[in-house]
């Protein structure tokens, strides 16, 4: 959608790992990690990729696999650096009514579960239009 | 709730006023006229 829309979107990553997948939590604290590197969108992507194999040694490889310094991350993951920030997009999807993933807003309007990418443009054409 | 809540206003795009932005973990630049927020499950 940025590609198709350069320069009019811009897209906010939420951490919702939901409490049934047990390791979905470590996953979104290391792409914390990742990004404090300086390599979040990749290793996100990566992570993606490789659903749903997300052991600790999984996610050690992924840091390697997309350029980041192991030792470095390897400290940031086994710390829980970032396990509060995590646990704050969690509290601000439940205080919205967020419950389920994927849920994207656009513009104030909620897009829940899977939807073709018809059903994205639909709502990004209309706030681009209540935009102008 | 989730209708009533999303109806804040960001500087440009509409970002609901509750949500924070971690700025490596956005794409696109911050004067798009529109915002996408994800709440995403990565398993």
């Amino acid at each position: 959608m940025l590609k198709e829309y350069p320069g009019r979107v811009r897209l906010i990553f939420k951490d919702l790992p939901l409490p049934s997948h047990a390791l979905a939590r470590p996953a979104h604290e290391a792409a914390r990690c990742a990004g404090a590197l300086g390599r979040y969108w990749p290793y996100h992507d990566k992570l993606f990729a490789a659903q749903p194999n997300f052991e600790r040694a999984d996610l050690v490889r992924y840091a390697g696999d997309v350029g980041l310094p192991v030792d470095k991350f390897t400290q940031c993951l086994d710390a829980h650096r970032f396990a509060a920030a995590v646990d704050a997009d969690v509290e601000q999807a439940r205080a919205i009514g967020v419950r389920s993933t994927p849920t994207f807003i656009i513009n104030g309007r909620p897009l829940v579960g899977a939807h073709p990418v018809e059903n994205f443009r639909s709502v990004i054409d209309e706030a681009l239009k209540d935009a102008r | 709730m989730l209708a009533l809540v999303l109806v804040g206003r960001g500087a440009t795009g509409q970002t609901p006023g509750d949500i924070t932005v971690e700025p490596t973990m956005v794409k696109g630049p911050a004067t798009a006229p529109v915002t996408i927020v994800e709440f995403s499950d990565y398993q």
